[in-house]
Formats: C-alpha cells, structure tokens, sequence
C-alpha cells in the first residue's frame, strides 16, 4: 500500500469503463436502446462501446467506488452484493433480448474505453467462438431435491412399552440401535436421491449442446431446508426450450423428486471454457 | 428481513424473472469469459467465502427463528477439540478472575448452579 490517502484523492476523480458484455456489432446492435437500463448504482447511462466486430456493453463508473477495496466490503454486504449483481445481471438480460451475449464476470473494469478496447480487441477470437457458441441457445438451470423423507414409523423400531417403561436393562441398546436404524434409513434415502439425480442428469445431458454441474446449495446458502442433490445447468438450443420444460415435469412425476427449472439464462456458464 | 429468503417459492417451474440470489451469484462472480481488467478485483475465492460465510450467517439466523437448532446439541457436530479449548480458555479466564475479585468467582459458580 503506498501513500492511501494520496490514491484516493487522485481516484476520487477518475472515472472508470466497466464492462457488462460483449455482443457481435450488427445493424440491431448499432440500434439497441439501452438507456432504459439502470446500471450499477453511482454510474452514468450504460452505453454501448462500438469496436470493430464487436460491441460491449459498458458503464462508466466512479473509479473511487470500484477499488478492490470497496469491492471486500461490498463483499460482506448482502444488500450490496445482492444490488449489485442484479443490477450486472440486469444489464447482460437486457442486450440478451437483441441477440447473442456473452457476459463478463461482475466488476471487470478498465481505465477508460480506449483500454477496454484494445483488451476486447486482443480477445475477439475467444468472444467470436463464445458468441457462435451461444447464439440461439439458452442456459437452463436444474435442480434436484431429495423427496422429503417419510417420518419412520416410532411402531417399527421402538421396543414394546414394557421394555421401554423404567430403566430395564437393555433400554440403552434399544435406543442405539433405534438410533443406527434411523442412521442407515437416511443413508439409504441419501444414496436413492443421489441416483435420481443422476438420471435426471443423463436425460437432461441428452437434450442439450453441453452441461456443468454446479455446486449443490447446503441449507446454509438457499435458506432452505430441503435435501438439494443436483444442481446442473444446461446449454439448450431455443427450439429444444419446450422439451426441457417437459422432460422435468415428466422426470419429477417419474422419480417422485422435487425438480426445480430455472430459465432462460444469458448462458453465463458455457462460455468460459472458449 | 424478507431478503434472506432466497428461495424461489413454491413454484416449481419459476418464470424467467424470478432468478433467486443465489443462482445469480453463482453465475454473475465466477461464470462469463475472463478477460483481465485493469483494476484487479478478487472476486473468485475469498470473495466466494465471504459471501458464503455471510449467507450462512443469514441462514442459520433464518434457521433459529424458525425454531431449527439440532446442530446445537448434535455431539456428531460439537467437536471435541473445540470443547476443550472452550473449557481451557474458561479455566484460564476463571483463574484471571479469581486473581482480579476473589469473591466474583464463587458468586458465578452459585448463579449458574441455579440456572
């Protein structure tokens, strides 16, 4: 860290290009209306930032607001974070309406639009072979949760009322192996929910250009205290859309899993790998 | 605090507009083409394990007013190095006490023998 109090000042003032996305220049990108969009807070108009072949969609921000430093705290803001990537998602949604995008991830900023620009420019092969990737498709999220574990039945394991009256020799035992039962039930319901997930996956892989599992959200992330087993998204072509819907619908009937579909996405997750 | 909710409903199949949070974190800080900025920004790690810290955080808060709290006398999740470096720093703090107000001690003992 050199003299902080100096860079401040200094950033205070300056501006920054953020950039949105990247899209292909067509005569309907040339034309996209994008002042209805609101941006990230504290930036001006979100505008597009024309550059041979290919436009991104950019915002110029207070450089002073999007030093990694700011970015830790609004890090550790859920409100923060939560306004700003909708307000990123908001925008990469908005061009995706007029034809293919490909986004970059939140805050990847450049000094002005000259230097956005020539790093675009040094990456047009990657953006082109994303952009063929994606065009006419859509991301498709999947997710699987176990079904809800039927209550055991108290009948079945527990031991007749005279053993389990008092303090008889044996209750101990009677209640570990209560316990193991109970154990080995859930390890069990475990191992079918995963195999569902797994077939869902298949079928669902079977219908799409290409697919990626995600990290499955533990009660701690989704505030939800169901059992989520899969969380997959897949890269659909947009005439294939419908029989997405309708293979979940079937697969949940079939397997007896909650199946949630999250779409259309801006395919965000197919166009890293390019 | 509605906003720690992030589930999406009972909607099975939920409309384009109704992404929740968590997906579209998952999408907007580590997915989409990388290309390198001018202004470094850690997003991809620390930042993941901020966020997720936080939404724990939320979750576990959502999860208490909910009255859900078996991992708090779980033996299974109560680690017992955890207990004995609590018991540890309990006795040293006790010590530190005893040697600051040699009656404050013995006054806790009884209060908490009540409880």
């Amino acid at each position: 860290m050199t003299e902080p109090s100096d860079s401040r000042v200094a950033s205070a003032e300056a501006a920054v290009t953020y950039v949105f996305a990247v899209c292909r220049s067509t005569r309907a990108t040339s034309t996209l209306d994008v002042t209805g969009v609101a941006g990230l807070p504290g930036g001006e108009a979100v505008r597009l930032l024309p550059s041979g072949l290919l436009t991104a969609v950019v915002q110029t921000v207070p450089a002073a607001d999007f030093t990694d430093e700011v970015w830790q705290r609004r890090l550790s803001d859920r409100e923060e974070i939560e306004r700003y990537a909708r307000a990123h998602h908001a925008v990469v949604s908005a061009v995706a309406t007029h034809g293919p995008v490909v986004p970059l991830p939140l805050a990847t900023l450049y000094h002005d639009d000259d230097r956005a620009r020539s790093r675009l420019a040094d990456e047009a092969d990657r953006f082109h072979t994303a952009l063929k990737r994606v065009a006419h498709h859509a991301e498709w999220g999947v997710k699987v949760y176990r079904p809800l574990a039927p209550e055991p039945d108290p009948a079945a394991d527990a031991p007749a009322p005279e053993a389990a009256g008092g303090r008889a020799p044996g209750a101990g035992l009677a209640y570990l192996n209560r316990k193991r039962g109970a154990q080995a039930r859930r390890e069990k319901l475990r191992e079918q929910a995963l195999d569902v997930a797994d077939s869902v996956d298949a079928e669902l892989r079977g219908l799409a250009a290409a697919s990626r599992r995600l990290r499955t959200h533990g009660a701690a992330l989704s505030g939800d205290q169901r059992v989520h087993v899969l969380n997959a998204t897949y890269l659909v072509a947009d005439e294939r859309a419908d029989e997405v819907a309708r293979l979940v619908a079937v697969l949940g009937e079939r397997t007896g899993a909650q199946i949630e579909l999250s779409g259309p996405w801006v395919p965000y997750s197919f166009v890293g790998e390019v | 605090m509605t906003d720690l909710d992030f589930r999406q409903g009972d909607q099975p199949i939920p409309g384009p507009q109704t992404n929740n949070l968590a997906d579209i974190l998952e999408r907007v800080l580590d997915k989409g083409i990388v290309i390198a900025g001018d202004i470094k920004i850690d997003l991809l790690d620390i930042e993941l394990l901020t966020i997720r810290l936080r939404l724990f955080v939320a979750s576990v808060d959502t999860a208490k007013k909910a009255g859900i709290d078996w991992w708090e006398t779980d033996p299974a999740l109560s680690s017992k190095a955890s207990r004995n470096a609590l018991e540890d720093e309990n006795r040293e703090l006790r010590e530190r006490l005893k040697a600051l107000e040699p009656s404050a001690d013995t006054g806790r003992e009884k209060e908490s023998e009540q409880a």
